[in-house]
């Protein structure tokens, strides 16, 4: 049973896959522009053009370009060398994914760690002040563009005060946290908001139900109530919205990414698409759907764990 | 709490006074439909408050700070700052607006179909739901908007083709639980279309919850539209946004800090009313 | 109740002070560590402001961090044309003749050249003790192989001359000869992309050469990365006693215009390659950074399309240029970074007649004069094509916008992506549009053969201007020797140009570069590269 299962999500994950990649490929091309005229410019003759559409195969009908493509997929691993650096489209997502995915694994850790902690605090106390002034945090920042945070952020703490490098990324362990934590608390800034507002209204609503009242009744200490059983319950809602944003900030760090100068997943991304770098736009693609299948993947296992009534659903 | 207003007027006794009392009970409502209010008084009267054009350019007058014939300075053109704040307002809230309808119907609808029917409908749609967040959305959003040319027309289109999904699954766990009940179960075995359910008694039922979420997902297109206007994609000049504003202050931020930091103020704004509007719903059909 | 309220009060004190601490933690680590990526290199302001007193103390050697917009992603020479490559490419290698900051073209590799009478032959004779940055000898046939190389190649700035013959009469002396005489031949051999590379690659491969380039400029690649920074090292063969000074130069890939600028100010890199215009006062009046400049090759222009119901009329565009303030236009979105423009050609190309020039000077009434001769006096409705992403022209159009009202042609701005926009237009798929013209080496043919030649490449840089009586201009000063003969055909074309408007002239961008106060010794070449062989860090 437990085995069916298992190659009926991978055979699913699969098929989205390969309809993110099929679409994606299609899509670019149907989208006016030329990587070639990106490359050489205006001032470019035509034999210029000519020849470098015959050496990207660009000048092939787009079925057969498909195939190709599918080919080197399979047989190589890789979506194809890169129309405006030549190098491999794996190795140049190899080496640029580790920052991005860094900085979303820093954003979220934040996020989840101030949300638990906000939630929990507007739960317990509701309607008194901490309630509303944990409640106002949300409704606040809700609102506010992820790179006019940055921008902000950086006129007051990298340039007027110093305490943080205006962008890039340093070396080593240590020198690459630091100079990711501005861009992790931009990111968990805009993630924060919709955690804390799900994590408080179902912990509301357990924390309201018959079963936490039976339980109260029943003398069993309040932390042990808390964690064990309030949480579990009001996590899930608030854990499948987090899946959901973690699969956006996947290929959704780009703006911050431009703003703190972070050569990442994001900032190639929109490279690639404005110079029409078609095999990066595929592997990336590719990258993301497969990433997000994961995530997907993990969060449903995690439901599944924690709340044994969804095991057996449709 | 303070009770503000609790006298309903004679003609309002008829119509709904409990929802009506209840409704002013809520602090968040009040405050938050009132600031909504306040933006869109602004956003139709401006041409009657302001003397300017949004596009008026004065070439000798520009980069001025806040004065008394322009209250909030002007930009690098000499336009005035306060006009084209509000013009902007109307661009980036009737596209909010609008851009919301299609992609909200949509994801209801799909989402009471999965979650009613389950089985291979709720399957198929998964399936589509899955696909669709497997994109990264600026993937989406960019080639979209550079396949459709200049301005607002690629916001639309790409929302409609990913703003579903949040309702979609929303609704879709309501109807999966609400399916549950037991008198459905029997009306489903009494032979009673499922369709009539849907529409009768699902949909009311979903829709407080669905219009609470459209309250947080429109602040969440406001950003975007506004992150579009930064990036240089989608409104085009010289039609005035709050995120194009953002991102032409920019250059000018350690002198004239305001040009950008205004409309990311105003964004704010509209976002703190909206989230107050969606939060004091929320409680209020949570009261129910 | 206050059981819960107990356990929460303490997770709350746990969550926080877990926060605290790694707030607390990285900002502590950020004073320790000082973020700057070069040690040799101004550390910036971040240590304190003790370092705004110059000393003359300058320090040899060191690390050059310059920032770019765009990564370097190849040194094959002959097959490039834009600058994120060029401007590397000319670090690796050197062509015969160079130009200098002026524009003026000096002997480089060669110390001497000669030009016979006819203009058909040319003759070099190259330096002594020239070497490679293997260390290998530099002789004529290696400039033969180079030559004919990028005549065999062809490519995106391919020679233009129509060469004959390219022989190397001994170890250090080259001729070439053409077919017809070709002026503007000089300063094509002064073009990045005729630098001199060693005989058939140094031996290794093609391939294996341009991962590796060998070449007799000053600096050699040490770690090229396509995608992201490129760091030099210097070349110790280099024929330049003494230069240059510094140990390395890397160029940094920064994509954001603000990122470079903050990262100027905080001194992690010395200097920015794009200084937008915007913030060119804020560079140049701040504490540690100025801004070093230089007038350009550029020419920001308004294109026409000859073929557009409108504008095929010559009073609609002579009206429309009547209508707009140049002058004013150029003062608003430039910040006195820029010319206002009366000729196609900038002032720092030689034979611009820029001041003798008769332009169409703004004159409203004389603008509303010349639209009631035209078909339409009535006005119109059209549509202006802009690239997105560049604030200065999405304000230029603005302000066209406005002039265009004035005397009833109703503009609608169309801003697209630059992909699109290049699509557009290449396909002649516009009315009117903004763009800039450039050349790629100090000759008045440059730009004007690329603009006027109706059977070019571009075809009059997509706008169809024909014009028999300019194309044979163009052709005649081609083949005239410098000199008064070769300035007055240059005048009767460019007069015709400024009369029938095929495309209006706005202004010449001054090619601005960022830099630390700290830096000595930049050189800003007028096409926008940049010259590090004397530059000196000051401690």
């Amino acid at each position: 049973m437990k085995k069916f299962w298992l190659f009926s999500v991978v055979g699913r994950a699969l098929v989205v896959i390969f309809c993110v990649m099929t679409a994606v490929f299609f899509l670019i091309r149907m989208v006016p522009g030329d990587p070639a005229k990106m490359i050489l410019g205006e001032y470019s003759t035509q034999e210029a053009l000519e020849s470098m559409h015959h050496a990207l195969g660009l000048d092939l009908p787009v079925g057969e370009q498909y195939i190709r493509f599918v080919q080197t997929l399979f047989t190589q691993g890789d979506t194809g060398n890169s129309i405006i650096n030549g190098t491999s489209t794996r190795e140049l997502i190899a080496d640029r994914a580790p920052v991005t995915l860094l900085l979303i694994g820093m954003a979220c850790a934040l996020a989840i760690v101030i949300a638990l902690v906000l939630a929990t605090l507007a739960a317990t106390h509701k309607d008194k002040l901490l309630d509303h002034v944990i409640r106002i945090f949300p409704t606040v920042t809700l609102g506010m563009p992820i790179f006019w945070v940055g921008i902000l952020l950086i006129l007051l703490l990298s340039v007027r005060l110093h305490w943080f490098p205006v962008g890039g990324v340093g070396e080593g362990w240590w020198g690459t946290l630091y100079s990711l934590t501005l861009p992790a608390i931009t990111v968990a800034l805009s993630q924060i908001p919709t955690l804390v507002r799900s994590l408080r209204a179902q912990m509301l609503e357990v924390l309201e139900s018959d079963f936490v009242v039976t339980l109260k009744a029943a003398r069993l200490p309040s932390r042990v109530i808390l964690f064990k059983h309030v949480l579990r319950n009001a996590a899930l809602p608030t854990l499948i919205l987090l899946g959901v944003n973690i699969s956006y900030l996947i290929g959704g760090t780009l703006v911050v990414e431009q703003v703190f100068g972070i050569k990442g997943i994001g900032s190639l991304l929109f490279s690639s698409i404005s110079k029409r770098d078609f095999p990066v736009i595929q592997g990336i693609a590719l990258y993301c759907a497969v990433s997000v299948v994961i995530i997907s993947l993990l969060i449903e296992i995690l439901t599944r764990w924690l709340d044994p009534r969804t095991k057996g659903k449709p | 709490m303070k009770m503000i207003g609790t006298e309903p007027r004679l003609y309002e006794e008829h119509l709904n006074p409990t929802l009506m009392n209840r409704i002013l009970k809520i602090p968040s409502l009040l405050v938050g439909g009132a600031m909504f209010a306040v933006l869109i008084i602004l956003a139709v009267s401006i041409p009657f408050i302001s003397p300017y054009d949004p596009s008026e350019q004065n070439l000798s007058a520009f980069l001025q700070p806040p004065s008394a014939e322009h209250w909030l300075g002007t930009d690098q053109l000499g336009r005035d700052l306060f006009t084209r704040l509000i013009y902007a307002a109307r661009t980036d809230l009737s596209i909010m607006v609008l851009a919301e309808i299609v992609p909200f119907c949509m994801g209801i609808l799909l989402g009471m179909l999965a979650g009613y029917y389950g089985k291979w409908v709720d399957k198929i749609i998964s399936l589509i739901t899955d696909t669709f967040i497997a994109f990264p959305f600026y993937l989406i959003v960019i080639i979209v908007a550079f396949a459709s040319g200049a301005g607002e027309r690629g916001i639309y289109i790409t929302f409609m083709l990913v703003g579903w999904i949040v309702f979609a699954r929303v609704v879709r766990g309501l109807s999966a639980s609400y399916r549950k009940q037991e008198w459905v179960a029997s009306a489903q075995t009494l032979g009673l279309p499922g369709i009539r359910i849907i529409l009768r008694h699902l949909l009311p039922n979903v829709l407080p919850q669905a219009v609470v979420v459209l309250m947080t997902d429109m602040v969440g297109l406001l950003v975007a539209i506004v992150t579009l206007g930064y990036l240089g994609i989608g409104i085009a000049p010289p039609t005035p946004d709050w995120g194009t504003m953002i991102s032409d202050g920019q250059s000018f931020i350690t002198t004239a800090w305001w040009l950008s930091a205004v409309p990311g103020f105003a964004v704010v704004y509209t976002g703190i009313a909206l989230s107050l509007v969606g939060d004091g719903l929320a409680d209020l059909w949570r009261k129910k | 109740m206050s059981q819960i309220k107990l356990s929460a009060r303490k997770s709350l004190w746990v969550g926080a002070l877990a926060v605290l601490l790694l707030v607390i933690v990285s900002g502590c680590s950020g004073s320790k560590n000082d973020p700057a990526p070069n040690t040799a290199a101004q550390p910036g302001a971040s240590q304190g402001t003790d370092d705004k007193s110059k000393t003359d103390e300058t320090v040899a050697g060191g690390t050059f961090v310059y920032g770019r917009p765009a990564s370097v992603t190849s040194f094959d020479l002959h097959n490039q044309i834009t600058s994120n490559n060029a401007f590397a490419i000319d670090k690796v290698f050197e062509s015969l003749v160079a130009f200098d900051s002026k524009g003026e073209i000096v002997d480089w590799l060669a110390k001497s050249h000669n030009i016979s009478d006819d203009g058909l032959t040319y003759t070099f004779v190259l330096r002594d003790g020239l070497k490679f940055s293997n260390g290998s000898d530099v002789t004529a046939e290696d400039a033969v192989f180079s030559l004919e190389r990028h005549l065999k190649v062809g490519g995106p700035l391919a020679i233009s001359a129509k060469v004959d013959t390219v022989k190397a009469t001994d170890s250090q002396t080259l001729v070439i000869t053409l077919k017809e005489p070709y002026t503007p031949f000089i300063s094509e051999l002064s073009n990045f992309s005729n630098g001199i590379i060693p005989n058939n690659f140094g031996g290794v491969t093609e391939e294996e050469f341009f991962k590796k380039p060998v070449g007799t400029g000053p600096f050699v690649v040490e770690q090229w990365d396509p995608a992201g920074d490129v760091t030099f090292t210097k070349n110790t063969h280099y024929w330049q006693e003494g230069k240059p000074s510094v140990d390395k130069l890397v160029y940094k890939l920064i994509e954001d215009d603000s990122q470079a600028i903050n990262q100027l100010k905080a001194g992690e890199v010395n200097a920015i390659e794009s200084l937008a215009l915007q913030n060119a006062d804020e560079i140049k009046n701040g504490a540690d950074t100025t801004v070093a400049t230089n007038g350009s090759w550029v020419t920001e222009q308004i294109f026409f399309n000859t073929l557009d119901k409108h504008f095929s009329d010559v009073h609609v565009r002579r009206a429309l240029a009547l209508a707009l303030d140049r002058d004013g236009l150029t003062k608003a979105l430039t910040f006195g970074y820029a010319q206002t423009a009366n000729s196609l050609l900038p002032t720092t190309i030689p034979y611009n007649a820029n001041d003798t020039i008769k332009a169409l000077n703004f004159d409203v009434t004389a603008a509303k004069a010349e639209l009631a001769k035209s078909a339409f006096p009535d006005g119109f409705t059209t549509k202006l094509l802009v690239a997105s992403g560049n604030s200065t022209r999405a304000q230029e159009a603005q302000i066209i916008q406005a002039a265009g009202k004035q005397i009833g042609i109703n503009i609608e701005i169309e801003s697209i992506e630059l992909a699109t926009f290049r699509e557009r237009f290449f396909a002649y798929d516009f009315a009117v549009m903004l763009n800039s013209g450039q050349a790629d080496s100090p000759e008045a043919n440059s730009i004007i053969a690329f603009q006027t030649d109706p059977d070019g490449f571009s075809k009059s840089y997509w706008t169809h201007y024909t014009n028999d009586e300019v194309t044979k201009l163009l052709y005649q000063g081609q083949k005239t020797a410098d000199g008064d003969g070769r300035a007055e055909i240059y005048s009767k074309l460019l007069q015709t140009l400024a009369d029938e408007v095929p495309y209006l002239p706005l202004y010449y961008p001054d090619i601005l570069i960022g830099a630390r106060s700290s830096v000595d010794g930049l050189v800003v070449l007028p096409n926008g590269s940049v010259r590090f062989e004397d530059v000196h860090i000051q401690k």
